[in-house]
């Protein structure tokens, strides 16, 4: 999953998804009705679903960004902002178009092929493509497959590769090596043997960064430092790429950590490949600044846009009063719920997890976070834009008493704990349970409402903000710590597939000791199975209704009590057609955007 | 041949009328000279009004909260924000308005009355005993024991409090350190207080005992048997009660902004408890939309402060005259 500003901490422990932190995250859909539908309370707004074809060529895009890249690595990157550069830049085997999660075949030639036994994936490549000076040849699939084996290099360090790919014999233990599962048997095929069946999913993880190509005769080099330096000397494969001097350097050039970057079109992109129109002839970035201060420039500026994780709640209240066309919210941003700590402390009671999902006020706390404008309450955890959304209940969620009102019902909360044993309809077990927020608006505010509820149940807490990196690194993502309620984690799909959002969070047998993003540590024998089985399911739909069924098994075990799908909201100049991307919490496509 | 000026020194109103000292000759204590003094100094006065009234408030907080009849400080109310989640702004309801959560701002203000005066006068008492004490002991006996306690004051001058104050608010913020003695709250943030700024004052008291130890009335206890405890704190200490005064009054108003300080990183009082400083804190990003929410805390702040100080430096003007401002 692809994430967010703090996210760092949590994808460096390694799995899969990624937390946002502040909020926004990326989605994807297949189910465009449900997209249409966790859209409806932004009735007025121009929607990123539209894609503008037939834009005016050339000028050039101001992008403000408050904070730096984390990484522009294709192998490396894994934050939202960063992928908005990574894929102007990059064209991996597959990628989505801005206003769809269905995959559409980008540097392969046409969907993938999945033998009868789910172990084997073939992907044959478009001729034609060429990768930016100073390499200029031609990309075959032996780059693709380079591109891959340097995920595993410890140098480079891909922060997903095992999460999606383990399945690929040979890929647990690579170190950066050929590996035995990955076979090009001419200049335009790759295939991938895997050891179990697990094709579908490999094939879904296809549309992210590391399968961009990357040209092992140039970059072995840099691969050999620790960390790599690819990124400083990056070649591009997409229409752009950050401008670079005739050695290929980029750094300072190109680049200028904490400063600036700019994109200038890739000489050797043939349109005829890409389905992308790129109509922009240069894209500028200034980073820094405060997001508040940011924001005002570009709603009252030209050609510029923001491309931050989350633009000020005070911006898009401005942008909403002032001129809607200058604000796109984009659904399926992800979601955001509140850790319980289904194993050790007083919620390893199934019936006091279910008490305070019925008595929290789910209504107040999406207002906190800036309303229905950009946000909508969460009622269970596959969210809006991922397949098996409606399946499981779409926006009402299943119809269990706890889940019936959003605004908090005492009498239900009291229910749950009389049969948790207490019979006062108050929790009395007497211990102070700790409960971990993130500082900042909103999820302070969030974690404030958090604390109140369970007081209101008589729970004693010992209630801590810290920063949200902190959290997840030193708190919630240490199940040693014994933290009994985070208030406000988050998580983002990398890819719209529901396995992405469910298998690492709830799944037990993903429980790590540190960088742990299965907060609650749930962990329970029949889910785990049935997430099992549903992993080897092929097939979108199918797949969709598999996890649909272990969502609803989650919603009935209380797992996590959820408040919050995000929607994120974008901001754009007066003269900027500016596209989103759906797939990618919203940010800016500078492929898609143009200039009025 | 009159002898006017016999008459004019036995007589009820003589010559020296013509001086009027404005009645019979009395003999006034320090301390009465003291309060002649500050009775003239308004703007002092008026501060002393001030703080007097903010004590008032502080220990009769629920009371007035319910007199006015506001909400607690800690109700939360999100019917209280408009749709995108803005608080709203000052009405009759809700005079100082209400903050993201929809608490009323008055409310938390009138509380947060409470964590400022604690800190700053908490906060002064115990530095001010430490360092009267380690002062006039480093004073007092000189040598190796000056040596020692002064060395001792340098190395504490250097801790720079609000990096300990960051250091200890991430460190301990959750678990707490030192097997749960240190967690980031209001006794910490005293202690830090006390910790960090106890040597100004016992480096001030210790100048003043090296001199005054050499003065006639010690020798004099000294041939008297006194021991070094009396003559310390009974002859000697008396006579710094008015810098000691002075001082504590400014140091006050510096301990209340460290709190905020604190308080604004993050790493001071724990939320859902008002303070001033974490309400300007958490009113930064919204100001545009809430200038409300920092600037009633941020009022109430800088009133505090600047009555302290104010009150300081009427204290020192009325406890030693002789003073240049």
């Amino acid at each position: 999953m692809k994430s967010i500003r703090t996210a760092a901490a949590i994808a460096t422990a390694a799995l899969s998804a990624l937390v946002l932190a502040a909020c926004g995250s990326s989605g994807s859909s297949s189910s465009s009705s449900a997209a249409s539908e966790s859209a409806g309370g932004t009735a007025g707004f121009q929607s990123p679903t539209t894609e503008s074809l037939g834009g005016k060529r050339g000028g050039t895009l101001q992008v403000l960004d408050e904070s730096d890249f984390e990484h522009l690595d294709p192998g490396i990157a894994y934050y939202s902002v960063d992928y908005a550069v990574v894929f102007a830049v990059q064209r991996p085997l597959y990628s989505n178009k801005p206003n769809s999660n269905e995959p559409t075949p980008d540097m392969a030639e046409g969907p993938p092929e999945i033998s009868p036994d789910n172990k084997t994936v073939t992907v044959k490549l478009k001729e034609g493509i060429h990768f930016s000076p100073p390499v200029n040849r031609e990309v075959t699939s032996e780059d693709v497959a380079y591109a891959i084996e340097r995920g595993a290099n410890p140098n480079v360090a891909n922060p997903y590769i095992q999460s999606y790919f383990s399945s690929i014999e040979g890929m647990p233990n690579a170190t950066g090596g050929p590996i035995a599962g990955i076979t090009t048997p001419n200049k335009h095929t790759i295939v991938f043997k895997l050891t179990e069946p697990k094709g579908q999913l490999v094939v879904d993880a296809l549309v992210l960064p590391l399968t961009a190509a990357v040209p092992k005769e140039y970059t072995e080099k840099f691969d050999k430092h620790k960390p790599s330096d690819y990124a400083s000397y990056q070649v591009a494969t997409g229409p752009y790429m950050l401008k670079n001097n005739a050695e290929g350097k980029v750094l300072g050039i190109g680049y200028v950590p904490g400063k600036s970057a700019t994109l200038v079109r890739n000489p050797n992109w043939n349109a005829k490949t890409d389905f992308r129109p790129a109509y922009l002839n240069e894209i500028q970035i200034q980073i820094g600044g405060a997001d508040s201060v940011i924001g005002r420039q570009v709603l009252e500026g030209q050609d510029s846009v923001e491309n931050d994780s989350q633009v000020a709640q005070s911006i898009i209240r401005l942008a909403a009063e002032n001129d809607k066309s200058q604000l796109q919210i984009s659904p399926g941003a992800g979601s955001h719920y509140i850790a319980v700590n289904n194993k050790v402390g007083p919620f390893s009671n199934i019936n006091l997890r279910k008490a305070f999902w019925a008595a929290l006020n789910r209504s107040a706390m999406v207002k906190a976070r800036g309303g229905s404008l950009v946000t909508d309450v969460m009622t269970h955890f596959i969210y809006p834009t991922i397949p098996g959304f409606e399946q499981a209940g779409g926006l009402k969620g299943p119809q269990v008493d706890y889940n019936e009102h959003p605004e908090g019902d005492k009498e239900i909360a009291e229910k749950y704990i009389k049969l948790a044993g207490y019979e006062s309809g108050k929790y009395t077990g007497g211990e102070t349970i700790t409960v971990v927020g993130s500082r900042g608006n909103p999820s302070e505010q969030d974690a404030e409402i958090v604390n109140q509820t369970l007081k209101n149940l008589g729970f004693t807490t010992k209630f801590t903000l810290v920063e949200d990196a902190t959290m997840y690194a030193k708190y919630c993502g240490v199940p040693k710590e014994e933290i009994a309620v985070c208030p406000s984690v988050a998580w983002v799909a990398d890819f719209a597939d529901p396995q992405a959002v469910l298998n690492v969070t709830f799944n037990g047998t993903t429980i790590t000791q540190t960088g742990n993003v299965n907060w609650g540590q749930t962990n329970d024998p029949k889910i785990n199975a049935a997430m099992k089985a549903a992993e080897a399911v092929v097939g979108r739909s199918a797949r969709a209704t598999a996890w649909a069924k272990i969502d609803t098994e989650l919603v009935e075990d209380a797992a996590a009590i959820p408040f919050d799908w995000d929607k994120q909201g974008n901001i754009e100049g007066k003269n900027v057609a500016g596209v989103g991307q759906l797939w990618n919490v919203g940010q800016w496509d500078y492929s898609w955007t143009s200039l009025k | 041949m009159s002898l006017g000026g016999a008459e004019a020194l036995s007589g009820p109103r003589g010559g020296l009328d013509m001086i009027d000292v404005g009645g019979d000759i009395a003999g006034r204590t320090p301390w009465q000279l003291f309060w002649r003094r500050l009775r003239q100094d308004r703007v002092a006065l008026a501060s002393l009004g001030f703080i007097v009234f903010l004590i008032f408030v502080a220990f009769a907080a629920p009371l007035i909260v319910d007199v006015l009849g506001l909400p607690g400080p800690n109700v939360q109310n999100l019917n209280l924000t408009d749709s995108f989640g803005s608080p709203l702004g000052p009405s009759a309801a809700h005079p100082f308005g209400v903050d993201p959560l929809g608490q009323d701002v008055m409310s938390r203000v009138i509380y947060g009355t409470r964590v400022s005066l604690e800190v700053g006068i908490l906060g002064t008492a115990i530095s001010t005993f430490i360092g009267v004490v380690v002062g006039t002991v480093a004073g007092f006996y000189r040598g190796w024991v000056d040596t020692l306690l002064s060395r001792a004051m340098d190395v504490f001058l250097s801790i720079p409090i609000l990096l300990l104050g960051l250091g200890i608010g991430s460190a301990c913020a959750v678990k707490g350190c030192a097997k749960g003695l240190i967690e980031p709250g209001l006794g910490v943030i005293i202690f830090l207080i006390a910790l960090t700024t106890w040597p100004f004052i016992g480096r001030i008291v210790r100048g003043l005992v090296l001199s005054l130890r050499e003065r006639e009335f010690v020798e004099a206890s000294i041939a008297l048997g006194a021991s070094d405890v009396r003559i310390m704190f009974r002859e000697i200490l008396p006579n710094l009660a008015a810098p000691i005064i002075v001082y504590a009054s400014l140091q006050i108003p510096f301990n209340i902004l460290i709190e905020a300080a604190l308080s604004y990183l993050g790493v001071g009082i724990r939320p859902p408890t008002a303070s001033w400083g974490q309400m300007v804190a958490a009113a930064t990003p919204i100001f545009n939309t809430a200038w409300w929410y920092m600037v009633f805390p941020g009022t109430a702040l800088l009133a505090t402060v600047l009555a302290f100080n104010l009150l300081g430096d009427g204290l020192r003007d009325a406890l030693n005259p002789r003073s240049a401002r």
